[in-house]
Formats: C-alpha cells, sequence, structure tokens
C-alpha cells in the first residue's frame, strides 16, 4: 500500500516536472536556461523509465532507460550547451505572442485537456487520468512552443520536449513500447539530434541569425 | 532472402560510397545495388501475387499494395542511380560540385532508397514510422545539398514541419495500440492491428485516425500540411527530387493507408473516407491555383505532386472503383513525376535556372529533352491515351455517384491545372532560347533513363501484366 502511495506520489512529481519544464520554456530567453530545462525534463522522463526496474529487473529495460537517460538527459544537452557556446548564442530569438499572451495561451491549452476529446483520450487508462492529462499538456504546451518561437534552438527544444510528452504519454497509458522498439525509436532521435545541430550551426554560418524570421529565400 | 538484398544492397553501396575514394566506385556501387534491389523486388513481388503475402520473419511482412511500392520504389530508385550518374557528372564538369559532394549525395542517396523499402516492407508500424523518420533524415542534407541560403532554409523548413508531423504520427500510431491487450510488444504488427481494431473505441479510432492523416499527411504533402514540399522539391537536385515526389509520398501514402483500415474495422468507412475526400479535395483545388501564377517550373513540379496526392486522396476516400483507380494513380504518377523531375534536371543543367521566365525555346536548345518533357507534360495532366487520364476518370465516375459537388469542384481544378500547366509548358518549350544558351548535343545517359521511364508508363497505361492486376486486385480487397 505504502509502496503504491510511493509510487504514484513519484510519478506525479516527475510529470509535474515534465511539464513545468514545458512551461518555462516559453518563459526563459536565454538559450541555455532552455537546454538546462530540457535537460530536468529528460532526466523526470528517465526516472520514469528506470522505475519499473525496481519492481522487475530486465536487461533489455535497464538498456533502453540507459540509453534514454545519455542521449535525452546528457548527449542533447551538452550538444547544445557546445553550439550556444560556440556561436555565442546567449538569448534566444523573441516570441511572436509577448509573454502575458502566451501565459494565458498555456493557461487555455491546459483547460483544453479537460475537453471532451482530451478527456476521452486521458481515460485511456481511467486510473492515470490526471496523469495522461498533464502529459496532453505536455504536448499541446510543446506544440505551442515550437510555434510561437522564433528561434531555431528554441524550435529544435520544443520538438524534443513534445517527444518527451508523447514518452510520458505512452507510459502511463500503458502503451510504451517492447524495449527494442524503444531503442530503434532513440536511436532515431539521436541521430535527430545530430542532424538538428548540424542545421543550428549551418543556419547560423549562412544568416547570421538563428532568428528563422529571417529565412526569406524562399518567398518566390 | 529477397527482403536481405532489397534493403541490404543499397545501405551495402552506402557504406561503400562512404568509404570509397573515386566517384566511379560510388556510381558502380549505387547503380549494382539498384539492379539487386529491383531484381530481387520483382521476386518478391511475384511470390506476394502468388502467395498473397511475403512474409519471411516477425518484423517483416509484404501485402500486395508493400509489394507494389516496394517494386515502384526499386524500379525508379535504380532509374534515379542511373540518371544521378549523368547527372552529377554534367554538374561537376560545370564546376558546381566536387567529388566529396558527389560521395555524400550517393551516401545518402542510396540510405534514402533502404529507408524508403523498409518502410515498405516491415510488418510493425513503428519500425515503419522509424524508416520514414529515417526518410527525412537522410534527405534533409540532400535538400541543402547546394549550400545556398534559399536550399538550407528549404531543408531547415523540411526537418522541422516533417518531424512535427511525424511526432503527432507517432501519437496517433501509440492511440492505435489500446485496441490490444498489454505485452504483445513485437507482435504487433499491421495484421494484428487490422484483426484487433474492431476492439478500438469509436471515438480513440477517430481521434488516433485524424492524427495519422495530419501526421503522415504532413509527409504526403497534403494541404495544409503541404507548406515544406514545393520548397523542398524545388531546391533539392533534380534526381532527388524525382525520388521525393514519386515515391516517398506513396510511401507515407500507404502507411496513412493502412491506419485507415483499421480505424475503419472500429467505425466504418465513412469518417476516414469523409476526412480522405476533403483533404484531397483542397489539395486538388489549392494546387490548382497555385500551378495557374506559378514562376518555377520545378516548384510548378512540386504542386503537381500536391495535386495528385490530393487525387489519390480522393480516390480512397470514395472507394469502389475510385480505390481502384487511386492504387493506379500512385503508379502513374510514380512514373510521370520522377520523368519530369529528371527532365527539369536536363533543363537546369543547360539553362541554370529553374525560373520559367529564363527558360524559352526548350525545342531548339535541348530536343531530346523537350520532347520527354511534352510526353512527362501530356501524361500527367491526363491527356488520353495515358493511364492517368483513365484513373481521372474512374476517380470522378465514382465519386459522381456519391458525392457530386465535390467531385464538380474537382473538375474544375483539373481544367484550371491543365491551362496553367499548358501555359507553363508553351513558355518553356516556344519562343527564342536566351543568347548565352547554346545548342549542344545531348549526353545521352541523360536522356535514357527518361526514355526506359516512358516505356514503363506507355506500356502500363494500356497493359497490366498479369502479376501487377493480381497485386492491385488483392490490394483492393484490403484498402478501398
Amino acid at each position: 500500500m505504502i509502496d503504491a502511495m510511493n509510487n504514484s506520489f513519484f510519478q506525479f512529481t516527475a510529470i509535474t516536472a515534465v511539464f513545468l519544464s514545458a512551461v518555462l520554456l516559453h518563459i526563459t530567453k536565454r538559450n541555455s536556461t532552455a537546454v538546462s530545462l530540457y535537460f530536468i525534463q529528460s532526466l523526470a522522463v528517465a526516472a520514469l523509465l528506470f522505475q519499473p526496474l525496481f519492481e522487475n529487473f530486465s536487461m533489455i529495460v535497464l538498456l533502453m532507460a540507459g540509453l534514454t537517460l545519455a542521449i535525452k538527459a546528457v548527449v542533447a544537452p551538452l550538444f547544445f550547451s557546445k553550439l550556444i557556446k560556440r556561436h555565442q548564442l546567449k538569448f534566444s530569438a523573441s516570441t511572436y505572442l509577448n509573454t502575458p499572451l502566451t501565459l494565458i495561451v498555456i493557461a487555455a491549452l491546459a483547460a483544453l485537456t479537460n475537453s471532451r476529446i482530451f478527456s476521452h483520450i486521458a481515460s485511456i487508462d481511467p486510473d492515470n487520468k490526471k496523469i495522461l492529462a498533464l502529459a496532453i499538456a505536455v504536448i499541446l504546451v510543446s506544440f505551442f512552443l515550437i510555434i510561437n518561437r522564433k528561434g531555431a534552438v528554441s524550435q529544435i527544444i520544443g520538438i524534443l520536449s513534445l517527444e518527451n510528452g508523447i514518452v510520458a504519454f505512452a507510459l502511463f497509458s500503458g502503451l510504451e513500447q517492447s524495449p527494442a522498439l524503444q531503442i530503434g525509436v532513440i536511436f532515431d532521435l539521436f541521430v535527430w539530434v545530430i542532424i538538428a545541430a548540424v542545421f543550428i550551426s549551418m543556419i547560423y554560418k549562412q544568416f547570421g541569425s538563428l532568428d528563422v524570421t529571417e529565412l526569406k529565400h524562399l518567398k518566390e | 532472402m529477397e527482403l536481405i538484398l532489397i534493403i541490404g544492397s543499397p545501405i551495402v553501396a552506402s557504406i561503400a560510397s562512404f568509404f570509397s575514394s573515386k566517384r566511379k566506385d560510388c556510381e558502380t556501387a549505387t547503380i549494382v545495388a539498384g539492379a539487386v534491389a529491383l531484381a530481387a523486388a520483382l521476386f518478391a513481388a511475384q511470390k506476394v501475387s502468388s502467395e498473397g503475402t511475403y512474409s519471411p520473419n516477425d518484423y517483416f511482412s509484404i501485402d500486395a499494395l508493400g509489394a507494389i511500392i516496394i517494386s515502384l520504389i526499386a524500379f525508379i530508385g535504380f532509374i534515379a542511380a542511373l540518371y544521378s550518374t549523368a547527372y552529377l557528372r554534367r554538374e561537376t564538369e560545370k564546376g558546381i560540385i566536387g567529388f566529396e559532394k558527389v560521395r555524400l549525395y550517393f551516401i545518402l542517396f542510396n540510405l534514402f532508397i533502404a529507408a524508403m523499402l523498409l518502410a515498405a516492407s516491415t510488418s510493425n508500424p513503428i519500425i515503419m514510422w522509424i524508416a520514414i523518420e529515417g526518410t527525412t533524415l537522410s534527405t534533409a542534407f540532400l535538400i541543402s545539398f547546394y549550400n545556398k541560403p534559399s536550399a538550407m532554409e528549404a531543408a531547415w523548413k523540411y526537418l522541422i514541419i516533417n518531424s512535427i508531423g511525424l511526432l503527432l504520427g507517432f501519437f496517433g500510431t501509440l492511440l492505435f495500440y489500446t485496441a490490444l491487450t498489454h505485452g504483445e510488444g513485437i507482435a504487433f504488427n499491421w495484421d494484428y492491428l487490422m484483426d484487433s481494431a474492431k476492439n478500438l473505441d469509436p471515438m480513440i479510432a477517430k481521434i488516433a485516425f485524424i492524427f495519422i492523416l495530419v501526421g503522415y499527411g504532413t509527409k504526403t504533402g497534403l494541404v495544409p500540411m503541404h507548406t515544406w514540399l514545393p520548397d523542398a522539391h524545388s531546391k533539392a537536385p533534380a534526381p532527388v527530387s524525382g525520388l521525393l515526389s514519386g515515391l516517398l509520398l506513396n510511401v507515407a501514402m500507404l502507411a496513412i493507408l493502412r491506419f485507415k483500415v483499421a480505424a475503419d474495422a472500429a467505425i466504418g468507412g465513412q469518417f476516414t473516407g469523409n476526412l480522405l475526400i476533403w483533404f484531397g479535395l483542397i489539395s486538388i483545388v489549392l494546387a490548382g491555383f497555385i500551378i495557374m501564377v506559378q514562376k518555377n517550373y520545378k516548384r510548378l513540379l512540386a504542386y503537381s505532386s500536391i495535386e495528385n496526392m490530393g487525387i489519390a486522396a480522393l480516390g480512397f476516400g470514395f472507394g469502389g472503383i475510385g480505390a481502384f483507380a487511386a492504387i493506379l494513380h500512385i503508379i502513374y504518377h510514380a512514373l510521370a513525376k520522377s520523368l519530369l523531375f529528371f527532365s527539369s534536371g536536363n533543363i537546369f543543367l543547360r539553362y541554370s535556372s529553374t525560373k520559367i521566365a529564363k527558360v524559352k525555346g526548350m525545342l531548339s536548345v535541348i530536343p531530346a529533352t523537350s520532347l520527354v518533357f511534352i510526353i512527362g507534360f501530356l501524361t500527367i495532366v491526363g491527356v488520353p491515351p495515358f493511364g492517368i487520364f483513365m484513373t481521372k476518370f474512374y476517380i470522378l465516375s465514382e465519386g459522381l455517384k456519391i458525392h457530386p459537388v465535390q467531385t464538380i469542384i474537382a473538375l474544375a481544378a483539373f481544367v484550371i491545372i491543365f491551362i496553367g500547366f499548358l501555359t507553363h509548358a508553351a513558355a518553356l518549350l516556344f519562343g527564342n532560347a536566351p543568347e548565352e544558351i547554346s545548342k549542344e548535343k545531348e549526353n545521352k545517359w541523360t536522356i535514357i533513363p527518361l526514355a526506359v521511364l516512358i516505356i514503363a508508363f506507355a506500356v502500363l497505361s494500356v497493359y497490366l501484366p498479369p502479376p501487377l492486376k493480381i497485386l492491385i486486385d488483392s490490394a483492393l480487397t484490403k484498402y478501398q
């Protein structure tokens, strides 16, 4: 009984950390803070992946959780931190909406998880309905981050945060894949992070800015 | 064995290109791999046509539509390998690219082909998702290949929009897992999903399919998720544009169709059919208006791809004979669009511009390419007796019975598209060529691959080989 309570407290704390990181990603103006927030979010997701190991040890689950931790919480943040340092990209480009409006939209998105459609999705596992609603909120808030931010680094982190939201949703709804497939997805993510980092570097060299609104060469 | 050859040969060619220090080695590896993959794909397709499916293990299974798509990928991939060799040699002669770029091209080209083949042949929806994401990753650097600001921008847009789309598709895929009991892991394959999808909560099935349609629809280029497509297809090297338009869109469409079958088992065909009809119709209409005012011939072809994917969506949405025509349509479109994009490469090689205003008098400057372009133009707009005329005719005739308003709108858009295409084609073909453009003999290796595509298209327009007919009929029973 106490174990079950501890488990659910741990899970709720972790998903709250994931959600708060997604919200704070909207507020921060510094790229380095955004990377740190993504690090915290990924750490929380990795912790959720490690949790089942305490009940049933499995080598393949350990490998999958370890790889997730290594790629999301170590490799990706390191890549982006180096990139930020190399090009001295201290501040992220601005947003389309100002901070108060952004917060209002986030509140609306969080409220939207109680709508008929999203509430139905969260009911996939009635025991975890609140947690699933938070995971859906992470997905929506991250999606909004990608749309609202003009900076390339923020957009990339937004996509990674969206992916974290989907992973959290899969975990709590019992829809997670076999560890072998999850390793495949993680490998895909790893390659994606490398390519995205290379593109950020190339865009900065080409345009002297990471503000995507500066990319206007395709208007024909 | 066939699957190892189909997927393994382009991977081996990619690795060989990576370690190669000579251009010829990269070219030979790619062409040989293309030939091996084609032979193995045709052999596998023959097996599917005689046995129904080809499932060598738990991870791979090729059904009838999968066999058609795999054969298309292998065939056009092989033709693209031949064309790429000649095309890149001409670009090197003109000083546009050096050996390092050529090597990078062949590494990524082969990975791209392998990823598409994997996506179409795997039995697992998650592996299919990984492979389709793999196509994004392998082609991003091919789109930014020329390192121009516009190419970089197109590649960035491609990477971001497709990644978001595919993540939404991934979420939709997960929602389909609710049809299963827990712990089935790798056993979750397409057949199992389609069998157990009737257990899906109807509301979840609807939401899941919407995520799938938006997610994979982004990759298919359906409006309004299409915004990356004209940029990416117009900035990539011509052979890659041909593959992106002719093949990749079909692979993403295959994913949508498989999930459609699963969703239909839970909620009937009306919901998914209507969604496909509306997304298809909007794609056709928007593409039609943009084709009218287009100033760039590669973008013109890209918008034509959006239109043709819209036609296929319309056909699958209508069902019945419309679905039969839609299957044929994706075959014809793959052949015709790769033909047109490859010929656009020849135009670019001579005129060094993709702007319609800067390309005049093609008929006198590059007569062989012009002939190919005219045939490509006639096929893609659906002039009889070419196959696309028949597929459009069947789709519209099916549509008139059940959705007359949408069908008439589509018909009106086809007229607009024909006029737009004809105007632009006339502008390119006739008139006086710019003074700086001299008439030179065209390299035969930039023409022969195109001639092969024309022959294939012409033959399939009037005659369907029995194995292909069996595959189409078999696909129809599953996907209509």
